[in-house]
């Protein structure tokens, strides 16, 4: 298996666990009175975070496809 | 703000590790349901980083190995205190109930196939290649799913399945017992050489913890 591979299935492995810690599991709603500033709070960590992951996977990608070219 | 890492049942005892800011972990009740919790000093939300990502799936994973059943709660939900966290336990007993008959005595797989094709294939410049092109797509996940996911299905209680892009995600909430079949058939599977396959797991039961999750 190239190093490529590996490093591929590497970002996938922390894509699954970030999709689960972040996105699936039981939601016990938060309750009205969060507020809507940290309500904010969370979606932007968030965001940012799932962003970064994605970039991952797109480099370790290309890094792969680059390497069978 | 109180930090919900799942509800338990038949927890033998807590982990021996700290949660999230590094504050340390409860056991509340709540009606018949145990919650596995920490306290942090701060007013708002933790803040979602790489740590805490880890640190809640750590607690998680610690608390699938000590207890009969697990909830994993979703992470980025803070309650202002044990009152405002009851209220939320209350309001969803009976779903939290059967989900935990659900999960018990399982754990979970996941499945995805990365087809290195499929990135940034569809900005075709006409309407009928992108058509053609996202067929193609389709019919790459159709192989993915006959040839990867059918043959695992049949060994889980439960999956779910998402397509897009040519590629495929699955969960599978498998017995215990049954986790080294599994894993052998995993490892029997045909891989398309175009795409990588991870399997992922044994987790707790993240895919499966709500009621009727797509």
């Amino acid at each position: 298996m190239s190093t490529d591979r590996q490093a591929l299935q590497y970002e996938v492995t922390l894509l699954e666990l970030v999709d689960r810690v972040l996105n699936k599991g039981v939601v016990l709603s938060g309750d009205i009175t969060l507020s809507v500033a940290n309500v904010d709070l969370v979606y932007v960590g968030l965001r940012v975070l799932l962003a970064s992951v994605a970039t991952m996977e797109e480099q370790a990608l290309l890094a792969a496809e680059g390497a069978r070219r | 703000m109180i930090h919900l890492y799942g509800v338990v049942d038949g927890l033998t005892a807590l982990p021996p590790l700290a949660g999230l800011e590094e504050a340390a972990l409860e056991r509340c009740r709540v009606d018949g349901l145990e919650l596995v919790l920490s306290r942090s000093q701060t007013a708002q939300s933790a803040e979602i980083s790489r740590d805490s990502v880890l640190r809640h799936a750590k607690v998680v994973e610690e608390l699938m190995g000590r207890s009969a059943a697990v909830l994993p709660a979703q992470l980025g939900r803070a309650f202002r205190d044990e009152d405002e966290l009851a209220a939320a336990v209350r309001a969803q007993a009976p779903q939290l109930e059967r989900a935990l008959e659900r999960v018990r005595g399982c754990v979970e797989f996941g499945l995805r196939a990365v087809s290195s094709e499929s990135v940034g294939e569809l900005d075709a410049a006409s309407g009928t290649d992108y058509m053609r092109a996202r067929l193609e797509e389709v019919q790459r996940s159709d192989r993915l799913v006959a040839q990867l996911h059918e043959p695992l299905a049949g060994l889980a209680h439960e999956v779910t399945l998402q397509q897009h892009g040519g590629e495929i995600s699955a969960a599978y909430l498998v017995a215990r017992e049954g986790a080294e079949a599994f894993q052998d058939a995993v490892a029997r599977l045909e891989r398309p050489p175009e795409v990588t396959v991870v399997c992922t797991g044994p987790w707790p039961p993240y895919s499966f913890a709500a009621e009727a999750r797509q």
